[in-house]
């Protein structure tokens, strides 16, 4: 029975310090390798760029000592949506495609919807899988530093690049915090009667049932960002100007190999 | 210096208004002769004054122990290396050294709470604020943080602690009372505490030892009330003339144990199983709760105990081993888990945050409405839900929920698992965050719903609400369930409940200084009644008057 464990299913956010390879690296070098495998997995234009995406992804998965299954877990969660999307895709397909398989209505299959739909199925998991990686691999510290740093010159022409930043790597914090919060508000109403976790309900109930939650949801997370801001707040914060950091920044021979391997990858990807 | 005061007092906002979270609308606040007004100021304020507060989880910044604490640090613009050497230096004084690369959410509440004060000491900071700061803490780790706030104060720095507790005001030198947002006593704390009358109007209660000295003052004339530790209240009763050849008197028997409503056996139970995130919370879990009465469930943060109780009520199935509610088998799949559930509510940590409606009528008729009530019968049961914790049905029923006070929130969502009329009632921690006023008022409204024949199981850091409504208690450490025992047994040995992170109550304790200083009394005495009566028997009755 893991009915109220949503937390399970949000592997985005959250940091798995294991102190592989991967986490030795600078937190810059990761954030632009990061960075550009999503750019490649999202703009490859071949089925088989994706796949070779998602396997490379699945490698370095691996490499960063994360458990594989924890990684799938956190793309089975959204997947009922993304399979909807695949379907629509197929059945919707391109009008004055030739040659369609079947032709039924406004239904038409064709080839390339067919292709299409593929395309989806595996893109979106590539992407849930390239944001959990880099959030297990990289703390929020690290990543504000890093992109701190790389936006630097954006900065320069007067962009709120700091506070940008933070704001970031608050909301991607706060996603488990929200997991959390929705479990404990929906074990209390289970508990009254609602029916949560008893394996029974239909689609409609348990959408109906979802409302309740949204009000204490939305207040309690509106309460704990206000506490987080206070907590911050308290210990002196005023935005990133003039801040200095503990972690120092070193882009070694490891970092230039690594990233040299990703630029190779990313090109692959799009070009195959 | 303590400031205490009922819930809504104000007691957090003038913490507030101390480092500058908060200026002032009218009237000024200076620190170290900074104006807080002036933006300028901010920053050395902020570094000279910390804030310690309530909830460990909130005031975590960083997903790393070591990043957390230099976050202020770096606020400073300090260069690396300093930053380095101080969260070294802050981490030690914490004993968090080891922990420095865990994400602080693997921490317990207790070592959390420490983080955020390695964060604050890191500053270097002249005066540090504690906002409630033991409130979430089991007595250990509230023992722990009493004792750093000592020694901080000790090294030259002035400590401020907001509290609901007037046994850590004791610590102080000077209290200061809010109420209704003034300040309405400033004194040192034997001045403060000493009219229980002023007190009660002010939502306060008396320290426990005083209260507890007054109570054997009807059996002991002219002892005096001002003892501030338990050894100088043992020694000065231990200074009355009395025999110590009695037998002690035997114990009143224990309530016989009655036929078992709850059972469970080889209970386990893991968080998040098969992520990294794993974590064993239950093992191997053995507990039989009676049918009426109350059973107390008791052990340090993180020991199992809210988990337990969601099994308790069927919100959870188990793992392994198997749990009998009334009969119900919770592994069998035929089991309906919602007519459990409604049979053993369930009233969650702070339940007024899990409030959702806006009308307090609605909120109570949720469950029953589940249940399939309408119409007359939907609203005369919730009438009678608000009647048992004294909430007017027509005054109440039609007001938001979000515009009451913390302590009629509590009751509201009280109410709303009590609508369901349950046979078994399961609280966890029903009393954290209340003032004292308020505190003893819902002891009062359980006790009353245990004489009514439904059956209390109640999970709390707080041994004063277990002695006041149990009779027998679970220990629960580190998953296990260590002991099953009535309430004098359980809290005889002190050591023992040292290693599992609780403590004696301190009527307990003052027992427990007289028998080893000689006095015939039976082990394990929490009741004030008892003991007052058990001493009286061995005064010589011709000195009245104390040695002192």
């Amino acid at each position: 029975m893991n009915d109220f464990e949503f937390q399970r299913y949000i592997t985005i956010g959250q940091y798995l310090p294991t102190g592989s390879a991967i986490h030795r690296l600078d937190p810059r070098t990761r954030l632009v390798a990061g960075g550009l495998l999503l750019i490649a997995v999202t703009a490859a234009p071949s089925l088989a760029g994706i796949g070779l995406g998602l396997i490379a992804l699945f490698l370095l998965t691996t490499l960063a000592r994360v458990p594989l299954r924890y990684a799938i877990k956190g793309i089975l969660a959204p997947l009922p949506f993304i399979l909807l999307l695949v379907i629509l895709q197929i059945l919707l397909g391109p009008e004055g495609e030739a040659q369609p398989w079947i032709l039924f209505g406004p239904i038409r299959i064709t080839a390339t919807s067919l292709i299409n739909g593929a395309r989806i199925l595996l893109r979106f998991p590539a992407l849930i899988l390239a944001i959990t990686l880099f959030s297990a691999c990289t703390a929020t510290t690290e990543a504000v530093r890093g992109l701190d740093r790389l936006l630097h010159p954006l900065a320069r022409i007067g962009l709120p690049v700091q506070d940008f930043v933070l704001m970031v790597q608050v909301s991607l914090h706060f996603l488990p915090l929200l997991a959390q919060e929705a479990e404990r508000i929906v074990k209390s109403q289970a508990s009254r009667g609602a029916e949560w976790g008893t394996g029974r309900g239909g689609v409609l109930r348990r959408v109906r049932q979802t409302l309740p939650i949204l009000v204490p949801l939305f207040l309690v997370s509106l309460q704990r960002a206000e506490n987080l801001a206070l907590a911050m707040e308290a210990r002196g914060y005023q935005g990133q100007a003039g801040r200095t950091s503990l972690i120092t920044l070193r882009f070694d021979r490891r970092d230039a190999l690594a990233l040299a391997l990703v630029v190779a990858l990313s090109v692959v990807i799009l070009v195959v | 210096m303590a400031i205490v005061g009922a819930n809504g007092s104000g007691k957090s906002t003038l913490a507030r208004h101390l480092n500058a979270l908060l200026v002032p609308d009218d009237g000024y606040v200076r620190v170290g002769g900074l104006n807080t007004r002036d933006p300028a100021h901010r920053a050395e304020i902020r570094r000279t004054v910390g804030m310690v507060f309530q909830r460990p989880e909130d005031q975590i910044v960083a997903t790393v122990v070591e990043h957390d604490v230099a976050f202020g640090l770096e606020n400073l613009g300090l260069p690396p290396d300093e930053i380095r050497a101080r969260v070294e230096d802050a981490l030690k004084a914490v004993s968090l050294w080891d922990e420095r690369e865990r994400p602080p959410h693997m921490l317990s509440a207790g070592q959390m709470q420490r983080l955020a004060l390695a964060g604050i000491l890191a500053m270097r900071p002249d005066c540090i604020v504690f906002d409630e700061a033991t409130a979430m803490l089991d007595p250990v780790g509230r023992q722990a943080t009493r004792q750093m706030m000592r020694d901080l104060n000790d090294d030259g720095l002035t400590i401020l602690t907001i509290t609901h507790r007037m046994d850590e005001a004791l610590d102080a030198d000077r209290v200061v009372v809010l109420d209704h947002g003034r300040v309405a006593l400033d004194d040192v704390p034997a001045r403060i505490f000493r009219s229980a009358e002023v007190l009660h109007r002010l939502g306060l209660e008396r320290p426990s030892l005083d209260k507890l000295a007054t109570s054997l003052r009807r059996a002991m004339p002219g002892l005096p009330e001002d003892a501030t530790t338990v050894a100088s209240l043992v020694g000065a009763i231990d200074a009355y003339p009395h025999q110590t050849a009695l037998l002690a008197q035997e114990p009143p028997a224990p309530p016989a144990q009655t036929p078992a409503i709850i059972e469970a056996h080889g209970l386990s139970h893991i968080y998040m199983r098969g992520t990294p995130f794993a974590r064993q919370s239950l093992d191997h879990v053995d507990i039989t709760v009676g049918s009426g009465g109350a059973h107390g469930l008791v052990g340090a943060t993180g020991s199992g105990k809210s988990t337990l109780m969601q099994h308790l009520n069927g919100l959870l199935r188990p793992q392994e081993g198997t749990v009998h509610i009334a009969g119900h088998d919770l592994s069998d799949a035929e089991t309906d888990l919602r007519a459990i559930r409604r049979m053993a509510g369930l009233v969650f940590q702070r339940p007024e945050a899990q409030i959702f409606e806006q009308y307090v009528g609605d909120e109570i008729a949720y469950g029953p409405r589940l249940a399939g009530l309408t119409g007359e019968e939907l609203r005369s049961r919730v009438r009678w839900a608000m009647d048992l914790l004294g909430l007017d049905f027509e005054g109440f029923k039609d007001r938001m929920t979000f515009a009451l006070s913390g302590g009629e929130q509590r009751k509201v969502a009280l109410a709303s698992t009590l609508a369901l009329q349950p046979r078994v009632l399961l609280l966890d921690e029903p009393t954290a965050g209340l003032d004292p006023r308020s505190r003893a008022e819902l002891l009062e409204r359980l006790s009353g719903l245990r004489r009514t024949g439904m059956t209390l199981i109640l999970a709390s850091h707080e041994m004063a609400d277990i002695t006041a409504l149990t009779q027998h208690i679970t220990v629960m450490d580190h998953g296990r369930s260590q002991h099953t025992g009535s309430v004098a047994e359980v809290f005889a040995d002190g050591d023992r409940l040292r290693n599992w992170g609780l403590e004696q109550p301190v009527i307990t304790q003052v027992a427990e200084g007289l028998r080893s200083r000689g006095w015939s009394l039976v082990a394990g005495i929490v009741d004030a009644e008892h003991l007052s009566h058990a001493l009286a028997r061995q005064l010589t009755a011709a000195t009245p008057e104390p040695r002192r």
